[in-house]
This record gives C-alpha cells, sequence and structure tokens, in this order.
C-alpha cells in the first residue's frame, strides 16, 4: 500500500503536502479571513436593509469604490488567461508550475468582479431583470455576455488542466476517494486520453485569449460609451487591457510568492519564475506609462473647458494627492525595482507588484469618481468619502478571495503535478529539439 | 443498435439540447419590444416641448419655489433634507453655469447669478435610454422620456448617461420624507431612479404640467411643438433660442428665452 502511494507521489511530496498537513497557520489564515468575510457580510447586510445611503455615493458622485471595485477586480482576473494560455502558446516551458496559480485567480476573482456590480446595485432583488427584459444597446448588457463567456471558458481551463492531478489523488485513495473519482472522469494516463486533453486544453487556450481581451474592452466600454468628459475616450479600451495586464500580472506574483513561502515550494517556484514575470512587468508598466501619456496629452492639447475642468482636479485640485500618489504607486516605484537587475529580485518584484497592485486600484478610482464631481453641471459641495460599509465590503470581497484560494489549496494540488513531472520527463528533450530545429542545417553548412 | 456509453451521452445531450430548444427560444423571444400601445399613433402626432421665459422667471419675488413645490408635492418627491441624499425633478442652478458658453464678462446686464429653472430635457435624442439594461426607460411617441419605477435595477447607468444631471436616485426609502402622499401618483421605493416625467398623468386628462399651472409669472408655456397655431409655436417665433447644450446633438426640448 505504502509503495504504491510512494510510487504516484514519487519525489513531489511537497506539492500534495499543503493538501493533508493542515497546520497551526491554516487555521488562524482562515480565522482572520472568515472573521473579515463576516464583516463584509453585516456590512452588506447593513447596506441591503437600509438602502444605498450607507455608502458615501450621492446624487452627483452615483458610482464609487463598488464600481471600482468591479473594474480593478475584473482587471486582475486577466493575468490568469495571460500567464497561463499565452504562455501555454508561446511555448514557455517555465509557465508550468505556476499556470494553475494564475487560473485559480482569474476564475475566483472574477466572481467578485461580478459580485461588485451586484453589489453596487439598488435593487439586487430584481439583478435578473438584465437578463429578462435584456436590452443589448446597453453596455452593461455587453459586460454579461462577455464576463459570462470568460468565467465558463476560464473554469473549463482551470478544469481540464485539474483531470490528471485528479485522478493522482484518486488513486491515492483515502476519505475522499469518492469526490475525485467522480471529477476524475475516469482518466487513467493513456495516450489517447493524453492526447485529447492535449488537444482540448491547446483549443481553449486559444479561444480564451480573444475572449479576455474584449472582456476588459467592454469594461472600459461601461465608462467610454458615455459622453461624459475624461471617460469618453477611444483609447479605452486598450487602455483598461493594458492596464488589466498590469495588475493581474502584478497579483499573480504576488499570490506566487505567498504560495512559495506558505507551502514551502521553493523547489518549484524559483527564483527564474520571478524574473521571466518580472521582465514582463517592467514591460507592461512601460506599456502603461505609454497609454496613461496618450491619454492626458490629447487632452490637454485639445484644452476643451469641460476635460480640462477633471484634468486640473487631478493634476493640482482635490484629487491631487491620490492622483500622484497612483502615479508613483504605478510607475515611479516598481520601474527601478524591475529595470535594475541588483533589485530585481524575489522581495524586489514583491513589492514592486505590491505598489502596482495599490496603484492600479486608485487608477481606476481617479479614472471613476473625478468625471462625477465636474461633470458638464458641476454642483456645488459634491464630495465622496467611502463609508465603513464600502471599506468593510471591499475588505470582505479580498478575504473571501483568499479564503476560496486557501480552501481550494486544500483539496486540489496548486501547482500541476502531471505537467510539472510532463516537463521533467519531455520537456528537455523537445526544447532541445526544437532548439536544434531553430539552427541552420550542419550538411548546409558543410558545403 | 449497440451505444457505448460515449454515444449514449452524445444521444442524450443532443436529445436534451433539441427538447430545450422551444423553451429557450421563448424565452428570450418572449420579452421582446411591448405591443405598441393602442394610442401610439395618435402619440405620434405630437411633440410636447416647454418654453421658459427667464425675464418674467425673473420678475418674481427672489426665491419663488411655485413650480418646484407644485411638481415635488404632486409626485410624492421626498424632501430627503441633505445633498447627499437630494432627489429632484425641477432644481435651480446660476446662469452662468447653466448657459457656461454665454461669454457675459462686458455684459450691460449681470446674469450670472440669476437662478435658472431646469428639469429633464425629454431630448429627441435621448442618450440615457440607450444605457438602460432593462429597458426601464425609453422615450414614448410623443418625446417623453418615461421611466418604469418597477423595472429600475438601480444600476444608475442612465445617470451617468444624462449629461444634464436630470436624473435622482433613492438611496433610502423615500416614503418617510414625504409630507402629504398623494394617492393618485405611485411612490417609490428605494433603489430606483426617477426624473421629470413632462407630468405624463396629467397630459392623460388633459391638464398641463403642474409646473406650468403653478407659475403665477407665466414665465412657461407648454404645448404641442407639431401644432402650428399653439401657444408654444406663437411664443417660439422670432425669438433667440436657448438649449442646454445643444452641441451634444440631444436636441433638447425645453427652450430658454431671455
Amino acid at each position: 500500500m505504502i509503495d504504491h502511494r510512494q510510487k504516484i507521489i514519487g519525489e513531489d511530496t511537497a506539492l500534495f503536502e499543503h493538501i493533508w498537513k493542515t497546520g497551526k497557520g491554516f487555521y488562524i489564515t482562515v480565522s482572520i479571513l472568515g472573521a473579515l468575510v463576516l464583516l463584509g457580510l453585516y456590512a452588506y447586510i447593513t447596506q441591503y436593509r437600509t438602502g444605498l445611503t450607507v455608502t458615501g455615493l450621492s446624487r452627483q458622485i452615483f458610482w464609487g469604490v463598488y464600481i471600482t471595485n468591479f473594474v480593478f477586480f475584473i482587471g486582475i482576473s486577466h493575468a490568469g488567461t495571460f500567464i497561463s494560455a499565452v504562455l501555454r502558446i508561446l511555448k514557455a516551458e517555465w509557465r508550468r508550475p505556476i499556470s494553475r496559480a494564475s487560473e485559480l485567480t482569474t476564475v475566483f476573482i472574477l466572481m467578485f468582479g461580478v459580485g461588485s456590480v451586484l453589489i453596487d446595485l439598488g435593487r439586487p432583488d430584481r439583478m435578473l431583470y438584465a437578463i429578462r427584459y435584456a436590452h443589448f444597446r446597453s453596455p452593461l448588457l455587453w459586460d454579461v455576455c462577455s464576463i459570462a463567456t470568460y468565467l465558463t471558458v476560464s473554469s473549463i481551463s482551470l478544469y481540464l488542466a485539474l483531470i490528471p492531478d485528479i485522478a493522482m489523488l484518486r488513486d491515492l485513495g483515502g476519505k475522499r476517494e469518492w469526490f475525485y473519482r467522480i471529477l476524475s472522469l475516469g482518466w487513467r494516463g493513456t495516450e489517447g486520453q493524453h492526447r485529447r486533453l492535449e488537444k482540448a486544453i491547446g483549443f481553449v487556450s486559444v479561444l480564451v485569449i480573444p475572449v479576455m481581451i474584449t472582456v476588459h474592452t467592454v469594461v472600459s466600454f461601461v465608462f467610454a460609451m458615455t459622453i461624459q468628459p475624461l471617460w469618453h475616450s477611444a483609447i479605452f479600451g486598450p487602455y483598461f487591457v493594458v492596464g488589466a495586464i498590469f495588475s493581474g500580472v502584478a497579483s499573480v506574483i504576488v499570490v506566487m510568492a505567498v504560495l512559495r513561502k506558505g507551502y514551502h515550494l521553493e523547489n518549484y517556484i524559483k527564483p527564474v519564475h520571478f524574473n521571466n514575470i518580472g521582465i514582463f512587468l517592467m514591460a507592461m508598466t512601460l506599456l502603461w506609462f505609454y497609454f496613461t501619456l496618450a491619454e492626458y496629452i490629447t487632452i490637454v492639447y485639445g484644452n476643451e473647458p469641460v476635460h480640462m475642468a477633471i484634468f486640473w482636479s487631478k493634476i493640482s485640485g482635490k484629487f491631487a494627492p491620490l492622483f500622484w500618489l497612483h502615479f508613483v504607486l504605478c510607475f515611479v516605484i516598481p520601474l527601478p525595482i524591475l529595470a535594475i537587475r541588483k533589485y530585481r529580485t524575489i522581495r524586489g518584484i514583491v513589492i514592486a507588484s505590491i505598489s502596482i497592485i495599490l496603484g492600479m486600484w486608485l487608477e481606476r478610482f481617479v479614472i471613476i469618481v473625478p468625471t462625477l464631481t465636474k461633470q458638464r453641471l458641476p454642483v456645488e459641495g459634491a464630495y465622496y468619502i467611502p463609508t465603513w460599509v464600502e471599506w468593510s465590503i471591499l475588505a470582505g470581497c479580498i478575504s473571501l478571495f483568499m479564503l476560496l484560494y486557501v480552501l481550494f489549496t486544500k483539496v486540489f494540488p496548486i501547482v500541476p503535478v502531471w505537467e510539472v513531472r510532463e516537463g521533467r520527463k519531455k520537456a528537455v528533450t523537445m526544447v532541445s529539439e526544437r532548439i536544434k530545429s531553430y539552427l541552420p542545417e550542419q550538411e548546409t553548412l558543410d558545403k | 443498435m449497440q451505444f457505448d456509453r460515449r454515444g449514449f451521452l452524445k444521444i442524450t445531450g443532443l436529445t436534451l439540447l433539441g427538447l430545450s430548444a422551444k423553451p429557450g427560444w421563448e424565452v428570450f423571444s418572449k420579452i421582446d419590444q411591448p405591443e405598441p400601445s393602442p394610442t401610439a399613433e395618435t402619440l405620434a402626432k405630437i411633440r410636447w416641448a416647454m418654453v421658459v421665459d427667464l425675464k418674467k422667471c425673473w420678475s418674481a419675488k427672489e426665491g419663488c419655489r411655485d413650480c418646484i413645490d407644485a411638481c415635488h408635492r404632486i409626485h410624492n418627491v421626498p424632501n430627503m433634507g441633505t445633498l447627499k441624499d437630494e432627489i429632484k425633478w425641477i432644481w435651480t442652478e446660476p446662469y452662468e453655469k447653466v448657459f457656461p458658453e454665454h461669454e457675459l464678462e462686458y455684459s450691460e446686464e449681470d446674469y450670472r447669478h440669476r437662478s435658472v429653472m431646469l428639469l429633464c430635457n425629454q431630448c429627441d435624442d435621448p442618450p440615457c435610454i440607450k444605457y438602460c439594461p432593462t429597458r426601464a426607460t425609453w422615450r414614448r411617441e410623443d418625446g417623453i422620456v418615461m421611466m418604469d419605477f418597477h423595472r429600475c435595477i438601480g444600476c444608475r447607468y442612465c445617470m451617468a448617461g444624462c449629461p444634464y444631471g436630470s436624473r435622482s436616485f433613492n438611496w433610502r426609502d423615500p416614503r418617510f420624507f414625504i409630507k402629504n402622499i398623494n394617492l393618485e401618483y405611485p411612490t417609490r421605493v428605494r433603489g430606483v431612479v426617477e426624473k421629470c416625467n413632462f407630468c405624463v398623468e396629467r397630459l392623460a386628462q388633459n391638464k398641463i404640467p403642474a409646473c406650468v399651472e403653478a407659475c403665477k409669472e407665466k414665465a412657461l408655456v407648454f404645448g404641442d411643438l407639431k401644432d402650428p397655431k399653439s401657444e408654444i409655436r406663437e411664443t417660439l417665433k422670432f425669438k433667440t433660442i436657448y438649449q442646454r447644450q445643444p452641441e451634444l446633438g440631444t436636441k433638447p426640448k425645453v427652450y430658454y428665452i431671455l
């Protein structure tokens, strides 16, 4: 029996250990997160009973933290696809140990993106009217369609890559065998099954990329399709997609670092992973800066009074502290850390990523709120200070995300065992063959 | 005929898909356009509009609120007491803010701080209705931009769509903030959007809007633009007419003359 188990686990004990071993740290984490989730739940119940008046929102500034969360969470969800699907297609071998962690981030955080809109509704009891009386001229309906597609496709992609690992857990036996047996769909690891799985994963990876791009494009369209100053911008689609990948990749880096430390995966998630993603993140930092510059410089040069009023409120007016803070967090801090080899250590990259995550939340806020204070008819005394309800719900959402993540790792391995093994077995020869095929043919050289 | 498991699943799946096709289709086809009301054609012959004669309006005593009070009373508009939760169908703003494009620096008469009455513009091409995910707001054939309080899900996207700030949201239950409830007009629940409806319920009884009736200075003129002999057409003749932000292409049907 022990031999049989040992054969399945092999040298990858560390990848299974977090499922079986439940230490003190786990209980502490779960209780803290659980408490924060309860706080968020309490805040939402308060809001549900009294109405949205318990938030800081007002007639003038009617969208705030919740809509910021919506854009922010959906933005983060882009990284999973990016890291797992794009790197898979590009045949980047180093993706193997981190692909599941990033896909899981996508699937879980996406639910909170959707949830944030529902929390923002005045009549959440009527939310299904958006389907029953669907009006497809409304960009919100475009969101409903593309986000639903994205959630489906990325869940399928996550599940497909889980099947061989579930089968391994099934074969290990134990109390939960029946559960793994159902989910493993009769996986036996035959040649034919592997071929079909590879085909399916390849297909989903290709499919999910355009879906991902449409998702954040239509999220930006919620704003860009209105004629409000500084929202009505043609650049918003790509700008939001870039911002989404930017903040998403940063989030995945933080997730990777936490998993590495918490579950002792140092042997699997190595400095090289952080370094490679760190370089990519640096490219995204520059791209983000380019889009931000392009967005604002056209406004300034055009010099239309309606737009300039909001522009100045960001640059030197009452939103200036937030605007400059977001700029520092998104650009000034991360760029040198990521660009200079000496600082691009795991710690440095994680610091840069946290800075980017905070900065990108602020970026969404600074895009949404200032426009509402000075629309075409500015109102004296319009202000917006989020209340404890909004902060608690934000904390609750993030905690519930983490809690779901932690619970997932108690059931499934977070590093795809079969992919790592496949890499170990086949990839070295495959890659060296591939590299040989890039080289000029030996015979032609001889001649 | 022999089935393996795969074949069985395929057949089952296809059968289920086939069986669900018709009900599925019905779910999505049923929700289509509402039946055109029998009066649609009659309504299409009308185009309601309002003129605000600012000189007459300003001849009233300072701080006159007759139109606002009349409107808010009959439509059960609550007085929330704070700027944050405020709900308003008619309100005023200083001239310089309403018409920022009118440079008044060297004008003899200083209108800048005079109040201008504002309400929903009942645009010919209303931007707000495009954004509603549930068609809770739409344009009626006679040009009135309608609002269905029972279908509104409270996403406030129409508020983002309206460039005139004409829409208000019920941040809390408004019923506690209405002094005397008018039983002939519905009250709202919390979490829905509302705005001026050009007194559509009074028009149905051949009455003019409440604000027009309430104005002692006769500063408000209401009528049918498509009727060449109407009072509103007479009023608009040979006058310089202002609309709020006509450059947005919404074609507002509330006119201002000075």
